[in-house]
């Protein structure tokens, strides 16, 4: 039905038309169709047209009782957010310091985490627990543990650097891995990891990225993104990007940069190999995240490492290039990246080190 | 013509300057730069005082939600992907944190029985000290602008936490609908609905004075 239809007075105001006088007391809304009908109806309408100019008049009533912040009211909600800034910091060492050492601590103050894990416990010890009794009966584990570890453990700890053979019939390429840990170490020294692996019988692995096993692990997050969590492939990029000039670890983030679903892992992936040794394969990495991806942060990070590798003489001019800049700096839906590669093609010029 | 073009140009590329170096503040800050925080804080904070002053009406509630706000920007800041700018996810944060205490404040103003003006004490603290515009020295004009600001205060009050933002975004901050629906989580149609009723009801509060 059309509005010249409908014409119902309710209120003094043609209902039809009420939505549009809001809409255009609040300005830049209408489009041009619904501004032409609106105009031809307060030509003849009276009662519209009063009530537009009230629905004005009340909404600059309502602007002149608006208030300002006052620079001593800022300055006192700067200086009170510094504070709790501050608290806050404290509170984060103190806990991750009291956390190492007090968990009974940290659930005695939380009921409900206490609660929900004995549930947890409950649980698990319903599930595994007959699983365990049968299989101490059994002739062989299904996973072979470390000799070290204690048979009848529910989860099993490996530490892979000491046992790289303790795996087992463990399939690395087909276990998944639910979480990722990781302890800060001194300055020299590799975090330590600790994968957390679904298998039948849950497993943790631990281990710095040098040892096989965790870096097996880790390029397998990224080749089968789509079997672990966003969070654990954004942890494995984190911890593979100090292992940039290893060749497989290249590959494995230039096909992360290709084809995660998650555009922070992609993101975070081209980050890690803009810091790499320069190589053909990362460049053509970026070259197509800065054509195919349709995130612009994406497509953002990888024209600035472009430009970062230009800047240090790391990337040769050529044809496909030139031809993906000027394709760039014409068609990119962002101004940012449109700019971006008219100035990388200004200092490129043609068949040129830059 | 030519100036403006290179007008235009110069607008943009400062603007492409300034994301750019917002980027960067936000990764510092992301790898643990205090100082780079709060740059950003120093950026949006006024706009985020002067939403929610204008929301809740209270001093110490719109300190509140000031402090709560920037408190969740600054331990979600590692969250932040980029997939939408700096300024859309930190007002994303502010919306939700005054919709929370608009609502809280509803809900306890149902609960209790009617306070006396008298017993309210500093509760317009920070709007009595605000002048009237209009008002001048002139006793009854402020009189009048006084009882003016009573009315719209608590025709205000009477719109829903969701109405009552929505309003201020549209006719305040100068947000489009679909803006508003992003921030908020929901759609252009429902923001349209909302701003109609929220329209409506003070329109309806306000005619009384007339």
């Amino acid at each position: 039905m059309s509005r010249k239809q409908d014409l119902n007075l309710k209120n003094q105001l043609c209902v039809p038309f009420e939505p549009l006088l809001t809409l255009a007391a609040a300005g830049e809304e209408l489009d041009v169709a619904e501004q032409a009908e609106l105009a031809e109806h307060l030509v003849h309408c009276t009662n519209c047209s009063e009530a537009l100019e009230q629905e004005t008049e009340l909404l600059s009533t309502l602007a002149a009782t608006r208030v300002e912040p006052d620079a001593a009211m800022l300055a006192s909600c700067r200086a009170g957010l510094e504070d709790a800034l501050d608290r806050q910091e404290e509170r984060g060492w103190l806990r991750r310091v009291s956390g190492a050492f007090t968990p009974l601590g940290w659930l005695s103050a939380r009921p409900a985490w206490s609660a929900a894990l004995l549930v947890m416990i409950g649980f698990s010890v319903g599930v595994l627990g007959p699983r365990f009794f049968t299989r101490s009966s059994a002739p062989a584990p299904a996973l072979a543990a470390n000799p070290g570890a204690s048979d009848n453990s529910l989860l099993q700890t490996i530490a892979s650097g000491e046992t790289p053979s303790g795996l087992g019939t463990l399939d690395l390429h087909t276990a998944d891995v639910a979480g990722i840990n990781v302890f800060p170490a001194s300055a020299n020294e590799a975090p330590q990891v600790e994968l957390q692996l679904r298998a039948q019988q849950p497993v943790t692995l631990q281990g710095t990225v040098d040892d096989g096993n965790v870096k097996r692990v880790l390029l397998d997050v990224l080749r089968n993104g789509e079997r672990c969590d966003p969070d654990v492939r954004l942890n494995a990029v984190e911890l593979l990007r100090s292992r940039t000039n290893d060749p497989e670890v290249r590959s494995v983030l230039c096909h992360a940069v290709h084809t995660d679903h998650n555009a922070a892992v992609r993101l975070k992936a081209l980050e890690a190999l803009n810091g790499a040794e320069p190589q053909d394969i990362i460049r053509q990495t970026m070259l197509d995240a800065l054509v195919d991806d349709q995130n612009p942060g994406v497509r953002i990070e990888a024209i600035n490492a472009l430009r970062d590798m230009a800047a240090k003489g790391q990337v040769e001019s050529d044809d496909r290039l030139l031809a993906v800049l000027r394709d760039r700096s014409e068609k990119d839906p962002s101004t940012y990246i449109r700019l971006q590669s008219a100035a990388a093609i200004r200092d490129l010029g043609p068949r040129q080190k830059f | 013509m030519g100036m403006s073009v290179a007008l235009d140009r110069d607008a943009r590329q400062a603007a492409v300057a300034k994301l750019a170096e917002e980027h960067a503040l936000v990764r510092n800050a992301q790898a643990g730069d205090r100082l780079a925080f709060e740059e950003l804080v120093r950026r949006y904070d006024r706009e985020v005082l002067r939403l929610a002053m204008n929301l809740v009406h209270r001093a110490e509630d719109a300190r509140d939600i000031y402090q709560e706000s920037f408190l969740r920007v600054y331990r979600n800041l590692h969250r932040f992907r980029f997939e939408c700018s700096f300024y859309t996810w930190l007002y994303r944060i502010v919306t939700n944190v005054a919709l929370d205490h608009l609502r809280r404040k509803t809900s306890r103003r149902e609960d209790q029985a009617p306070v006396p003006e008298e017993a309210e004490g500093s509760t317009r603290d920070f709007f009595d000290r605000q002048p009237e515009p209009s008002a001048g020295a002139n006793p009854e004009r402020r009189l009048l602008g006084q009882e003016l600001g009573e009315h719209i205060s608590a025709a205000l009050d009477r719109l829903s936490p969701r109405e009552r933002m929505v309003f201020e975004m549209k006719h305040y901050q100068g947000l489009k609908l679909r803006a508003i629906g992003d921030l908020l989580g929901t759609s252009e149609e429902t923001v349209k609905n909302s701003l109609f009723r929220a329209t409506r009801k003070l329109r309806a509060s306000l005619d009384v004075m007339r």
